[in-house]
């Protein structure tokens, strides 16, 4: 066996994923605080209609119905195409309690 | 989160009797998928059983398992309460949630799985353990999530106990039962203030909960959550065309709603001229308050029940809404003068004159009049102080203003959306401050603080971690994202249309707004001749704090059996001790906090609020550090740690000194203390770890590195 090593892929695939999925959250925010900002805060005078898409207030509509529906379907692009299928490996059920148990009858063998 | 303040009936009789034999047959199922759960744990590794399911759960229950344990009883009382309150800007703080099956699932999901796998580690502390080979970071992790979630297991309890109380509140056997528990508890000292029905409520959910959850362990959790999901969704499903329907559009509701003004709040005394004989309760009122020119123009709702005790006359402190938009008043109004509601008033009313009459007989002739039949016959409105049948007569003692938006219309469709007054304790109390509501509702740091809160701090908690360590492979990630994406769209958005049309629907239910999703469900199927369909619906925020209880209790009992004893006390412990010791840690811990909600801590809405959002300013950097960062050291775990809780805390803190309560933490630069822990957490962390000294090299290589020749996949 060499002692040659490689990263791990999947530290590697997982960080790279971890990236783009916090640009996504970053791009959720940049387009619906601001927008509904903008367009939903004092908006509103007295007596006055809203203004509407298909019974939404437009601005809850093009600042939150929308990115919502877009970052639907990037969500699932992701899962889809970017996300890697990779193999988790075997677990090791018990083996830190074995560690445990060597490090304690270590210790009594010593005293 | 929030619990409903007094039980208000919200069921008839026969849709009660649906709810009970809904909980029933739902109790029943959840049992039968305990015992199935149970014969799982003979033929596996009991601890990564019992506490992991082996890390085989497939698809649909890894996605509703999370999705489920994440929707709590908040999602079905709370959040709806909220919409009722403050309008369509609720869309804007949930809209997160547009992001947060991807990041809570997607972020660390597959490295933790992975991580959890190398070493056999099958709680969030064993990971942060064997990550940086410390028992002191297993330990304080440990106490840390022990500390946070048994506060919120006490809630929680309760939180389920109100939900129960208010669904039984009218079938009968329900009251032979509430009578039984009362008799059973007087002259006992330590349950003088406890109400029997809320009890009796607790044990039936407490108890229920606590044995499935300790019989059957991680994989009954699972597979009821995958029950209680399904009726969630179900729940949204059958009540979104119906809102619709009854509504006229959607349109018609958001164009209504714009013209809505705030109404009032306040305090009213009820009073009889003669004491009844018997305990009379009236329940979902309206009178009519005088104008200044003493016409009784003013139509207002009564927010909780009026019981009258035999003997009794005034019952004072009565909190009800006032509305103000001419529109509403008028047709409320009008339905108040239709046949069914003059009909139903006059049975309750009648019952008073006849408990009145029965008193008069027993106690001799008494001062005041008596209505006669004759008058209650010709009754032509539905409320209570009406001048021709004054059998209960009203004063008005307090009214209030809104303490945002007051007399202005379109804060329902906008920002800032109106905040409600604060009601002193009693009608002649001191008046709170209301310097913290003068903003409106969701100013723009607050509205950013949720893309913190859900999102990002949902990654953080460890009840979720858990479950991002039990799925099978990759290919159940990237498809219980999917479908917990498609699944949150389906329930959150749609729930901000539902009680947009509620409000539409059904006014002046801000006085006890917790009460909204039972009482829409109930008129929305009553509305079409599906009484039945109300039980079943209300089942829904029942379910949601269900999964989220028994997946809070597995998480502490895991925490205590294998962080604690296993590995600390006794690692030799067999596997029938190890097996006995986790049945009996998970009933215990449930007892106790069973215990607790019994007479919860009155500032235990507070600690909820706070602790909420702590863990995850603790947990969450520490985490993505020992996941994706080859250098970081125990040094810096420690300290993102630390340094998380005591920014966190110390919001609160400031908070208490500055706006006298601790609920009310300090906004620095306008965020939420969840935003200023997660940011403090994250300096300690990057500025901890690399001056403190590189980690063991042997750790490094076990996390990060493979063999050449074992590499990709």
């Amino acid at each position: 066996m060499s002692n040659e090593q490689t990263y791990d892929p999947v530290y590697l695939h997982t960080r790279r994923e971890a990236i783009v999925i916090i640009g996504l959250w970053l791009f959720a925010l940049l387009w619906t605080v601001p927008y509904c900002y903008f367009n939903g805060f004092h908006t509103v005078s007295d007596g006055g209609e809203i203004e509407t898409m298909w019974g939404i207030p437009s601005w809850v509509f093009w600042g939150i119905a929308v990115p919502w529906l877009v970052c639907d379907v990037i969500a699932i692009g992701l899962c889809l195409f970017f996300i890697k299928q990779d193999d988790l490996g075997e677990a090791h059920e018990g083996a830190d309690i074995a560690e445990d148990q060597q490090r304690l009858h270590q210790a009594e063998g010593r005293g | 989160m929030n619990s409903l303040r007094s039980v208000v009936p919200i069921l008839a009789a026969e849709e009660s009797t649906a709810a009970l034999v809904t909980f029933v047959v739902y109790t029943l199922g959840v049992f039968a998928l305990a015992a199935m759960a149970n014969r799982l744990l003979k033929q596996k590794s009991f601890l990564s059983e019992y506490f992991l399911g082996s890390r085989g759960l497939g698809m649909w229950a890894f996605a509703l398992t999370f999705a489920a344990t994440s929707a709590s009883g908040g999602s079905f009382t709370g959040f709806p309460a909220k919409i009722y309150t403050h309008g369509w800007i609720l869309a804007l703080w949930i809209a997160s949630y547009m992001v947060v099956p991807i990041c809570t699932m997607g972020l660390i999901g597959k490295r933790v799985n992975q991580v959890a796998r190398i070493s056999g580690a099958i709680t969030m502390p064993d990971v942060l353990r064997d990550r940086y080979e410390s028992r002191g970071l297993g330990l304080l992790s440990t106490i840390l999530i022990v500390f946070f979630l048994v506060w919120n297991l006490v809630a929680q309890f309760k939180a389920g106990s109100e939900i129960l109380r208010t669904l039984l509140a009218d079938v009968e056997l329900f009251d032979v039962a509430t009578a039984w528990t009362g008799a059973q508890i007087s002259g006992w000292e330590y349950f003088d203030k406890v109400e029997p029905s809320y009890l009796l409520c607790l044990m039936a959910f407490g108890v229920s909960v606590i044995v499935y959850t300790a019989y059957g362990g991680f994989h009954a959790v699972v597979w009821t959550d995958v029950m209680q999901g399904v009726v969630m969704v179900l729940g949204v499903a059958v009540m979104l065309p119906l809102a619709l329907m009854q509504v006229g559009g959607l349109e018609k509701a958001t164009q209504e709603i714009a013209r809505m003004q705030p109404p009032r709040i306040g305090y009213a005394s009820m009073g009889l001229e003669v004491p009844v004989a018997s305990s009379q309760r009236l329940r979902d009122e309206w009178f009519l308050a005088p104008d200044e020119s003493g016409e009784l123009t003013r139509v207002c709702r009564v927010s909780r029940d009026v019981t009258f005790e035999p003997g009794e006359r005034i019952v004072e402190n009565v909190r009800f809404v006032e509305l103000t938009t001419p529109e509403e008043v008028e047709r409320q109004m009008e339905a108040l003068r239709t046949p069914a509601a003059i009909a139903r008033m006059q049975a309750d009313l009648r019952g008073v004159a006849e408990s009145q009459r029965a008193w008069e007989n027993a106690e001799g002739p008494v001062e005041g009049e008596i209505v006669t039949d004759a008058q209650l016959d010709a009754l032509p409105m539905a409320v209570l102080n009406h001048p021709d049948a004054p059998v209960v007569r009203v004063t008005v003692d307090l009214v209030r203003e809104y303490a945002y938006g007051a007399g202005e219309t379109g804060g329902y469709v906008s920002g800032p959306a109106p905040v409600p007054p604060t009601l002193p304790a009693t009608a002649d109390g001191p008046l709170p401050d209301e310097s913290a509501a003068s903003v409106g509702f969701l100013p723009l740091g607050v509205a950013i603080s949720f893309f913190f809160m859900w999102a990002i701090s949902g990654s953080g908690q460890p009840q979720y971690m858990v479950r991002l360590m039990a799925f099978k492979d990759s290919r159940t990630l990237t498809r219980a994202i999917m479908t917990v994406t498609v699944y949150y769209s389906l329930i959150y958005f749609p729930l901000v249309i539902i009680f947009v049309c509620a409000r539409v629907l059904m006014p002046g239910m801000e006085g006890n707004a917790d009460a909204i999703m039972p009482s829409i469900a109930v008129l929305l199927t009553k509305n079409v001749g599906a009484a039945w369909l109300g039980g079943l619906l209300v089942a829904a925020p029942f379910a949601a704090v269900m999964s989220t209880v028994d997946s809070f209790l597995l998480v502490i009992s895991s925490a205590v059996v294998r962080d604690i004893y296993q590995r600390n006390i006794n690692p030799d412990a067999s596997e029938r001790t190890i097996k006995w010791i986790s049945y009996i840690t998970t009933f215990s811990v449930g007892m106790i906090a069973l215990v607790g909600a019994i007479k919860p801590p009155e500032f235990l809405q507070d600690i909820i609020v706070y602790v909420g959002s702590g863990l995850a300013a603790c947990f969450l950097f520490p985490v993505i550090a020992g996941l994706y960062w080859k250098r970081s050291n125990l040094a810096g775990c420690v300290a993102g740690m630390l340094g998380g809780f005591a920014a966190h805390l110390s919001m609160h803190l400031i908070g208490m000194a500055v706006n006298g309560r601790f609920v009310n933490a300090y906004r620095l630069f306008g965020m939420d203390p969840v935003v200023i822990g997660l940011f403090a957490s994250l300096v300690c962390v990057l500025v901890v770890t690399p001056i403190t000294p590189a980690p063991n090299e042997t750790l490094v290589r076990r996390y990060f590195y493979r063999e050449s020749g074992q590499g990709s996949v």
